[in-house]
C-alpha cells in the first residue's frame, strides 16, 4: 500500500517509417533529420525477437484493480507489523465492526463481529512464506518458491475447521523470454492453464482454459493488454459469458484515472466503474463511482514514521447501505 | 427349474464381478489413500504452517532473539 503505480517497464517507442535515402540536395542538407531526432525520441527499430516479458495473466488488470477496487472496510481496523529481521516479520491485526452476511433478498444483513488475526511472514528472494490465523480457526497460507530461474511454484490454501469449506490451489509458473505460462491444480478437481505472449513491444495477448471436475464445467477465455508509458488498456472475454474491459490513464506522476466495464451475459448484468488514484507524498487517495450507484473512497495518510491512518467510506445508494471505517497501521 | 435358472444367473454374475472387483478395489484403495493423505495434510498444515514459518524465520540471519518474538517493541 502506498507504493506508486508502476506500469510495465518503458518499452521502446513505436517505430516511424525509416527515412527515405536522401537524394540530390537532401544529401547536402541533413539538418532536418537531426532536428526531428532532437524534437522527439529517436525512433528505434522494433526488434521482434527481443520483446519484453509480459505481465502475468492474473495481473493483467492490476493497474485498474489497484485504482478501482481498494480494500474498503467498515468498522475499526488496527494492523501492527513487527519486523524481527530483514526477512522475518510478525503481524497482529484487530478488526471490530459489522460484517455483511450474504442474503437472498435485496436486504443487507449485517452481523457485528470482531476478530484478531496473527500472522507470520518470511520473505526471501527465493522463498516466500505467509501464514495468517484468525481467532475463529480459519487459516490462510501462501507459499511462493522459485524452483529455478524461470519456474516458480505458488501454493495458496484457506483452511477452516468446518469440513468441506477448505480450499487449496497449486500453481506452476513458467517464465519464458517473451511469454509466460501457468498451470493450476485446485481442490474440487479444478484444473486450469493460461498462457500470455508479447506480440509487440506494447501489446500482449493471452488465453486461459479451465476445467472443474465436480460440476463437469469447462471454460475458455482470451485476454489482451496494450500498454504504453501513459496508459494501459485491457480486454477479457470468457466462455462463462463475461466480457471485461478496462482503461487506465496516467495523467501525471501523481494522478491516475481508471475506468472499467463488465458485462455478464448469464445474469444480464452490466457495470461500469470510474475511479481516480492520487498518490501524493504523504497520502494516497482513491475514489470510485459505479453505475450501480455505489460511491467509495479510501484514504491512507502517513502521519509519522511508520504510522498510517486509514479512512474508508462506501455509500451504496441502490441498496441504501452506508459503510464507514477507520483504522491505523503501524509498521509497514 | 426356476431355482436352476436363478442359480445359473447368480453364478454368471459372480464370475462377471470377480475380475472387476479386483480392479475396483485397487482404484478404491488409491482413492482412499489419497483422501486419507489429504485429510492428514490439511490438519498438519492447519496447525503446523505458522510454527514452521516462525521456525524458519528465527533461524535466518541475523538471528532474532526469543524475547523479540513476544514483546511488542
Amino acid at each position: 500500500m502506498g507504493s506508486s503505480v508502476s506500469l510495465a517497464a518503458a518499452p521502446p517507442p513505436p517505430v516511424a517509417p525509416p527515412p527515405a535515402l536522401p537524394v540530390g540536395l537532401a544529401q547536402v542538407l541533413p539538418q532536418k533529420a537531426e532536428e526531428k531526432g532532437d524534437g522527439k525520441a529517436a525512433p528505434e527499430k522494433v526488434d521482434w525477437l527481443d520483446l519484453p516479458c509480459p505481465v502475468p495473466y492474473e495481473e493483467l488488470q492490476r493497474e485498474a484493480l489497484m485504482s478501482l477496487k481498494p480494500e474498503l472496510f467498515e468498522g475499526l481496523r488496527f494492523d501492527f507489523m513487527k519486523m524481527l529481521n530483514q526477512r522475518f516479520a510478525l503481524s497482529h491485526s484487530v478488526y471490530m465492526g459489522s460484517m455483511e452476511v450474504p442474503s437472498q433478498s435485496s436486504d443487507v444483513i449485517k452481523v457485528p463481529s470482531s476478530h484478531y488475526e496473527f500472522g507470520a511472514n518470511f520473505l526471501d528472494p527465493k522463498l516466500m512464506l505467509i501464514g495468517r490465523v484468525l481467532t475463529d480457526g480459519r487459516m490462510n497460507a501462501r507459499v511462493k518458491c522459485d524452483l529455478t530461474d524461470n519456474l516458480a511454484l505458488k501454493i495458496h490454501a484457506q483452511l477452516t475447521n468446518e469440513p468441506h469449506f477448505s480450499q487449496g490451489m497449486f500453481q506452476f509458473d513458467y517464465k519464458g523470454k517473451d511469454y509466460r505460462s501457468q498451470f493450476q491444480i485446485g481442490n474440487n478437481a479444478f484444473y486450469g492453464a493460461n498462457y500470455i505472449q508479447s506480440v509487440s513491444p506494447h501489446l500482449s495477448l493471452g488465453g486461459e482454459i479451465f476445467w472443474i471436475g465436480h460440476q463437469r464445467k469447462s471454460g475458455v477465455g482470451f485476454a489482451g493488454r496494450y500498454n504504453t508509458d501513459k496508459m494501459v488498456a485491457t480486454a477479457q472475454v470468457a466462455s462463462t459469458g463475461i466480457v471485461g474491459l478496462s482503461y487506465v490513464q496516467k495523467v501525471s506522476e501523481k494522478v491516475s484515472l481508471a475506468s472499467d466495464f463488465m458485462y455478464n451475459q448469464m445474469s444480464r448484468d452490466v457495470t461500469s466503474t470510474f475511479g481516480y488514484d492520487y498518490i501524493l507524498r504523504q497520502c494516497r487517495l482513491r475514489g470510485k463511482i459505479d453505475t450501480n450507484g455505489v460511491v467509495g473512497a479510501l484514504l491512507e495518510e502517513r502521519l509519522n514514521m511508520g504510522v498510517t491512518l486509514l479512512l474508508s467510506a462506501e455509500i451504496d445508494h441502490g441498496k441504501k447501505d452506508y459503510k464507514f471505517g477507520f483504522g491505523l497501521t503501524v509498521g509497514e | 427349474m426356476a431355482s436352476k435358472v436363478s442359480l445359473k444367473v447368480k453364478g454368471k454374475a459372480k464370475a462377471g464381478k470377480g475380475p472387476k472387483s479386483k480392479e475396483q478395489s485397487t482404484c478404491e484403495l488409491v482413492k482412499e489413500w489419497t483422501t486419507w493423505a489429504m485429510k492428514k495434510t490439511k490438519v498438519i498444515t492447519h496447525y503446523g504452517f505458522i510454527p514452521l514459518v516462525i521456525l524458519i524465520g528465527m533461524n535466518s540471519e541475523p538471528k532474532p532473539h526469543l524475547y523479540q518474538l513476544l514483546s511488542p517493541v
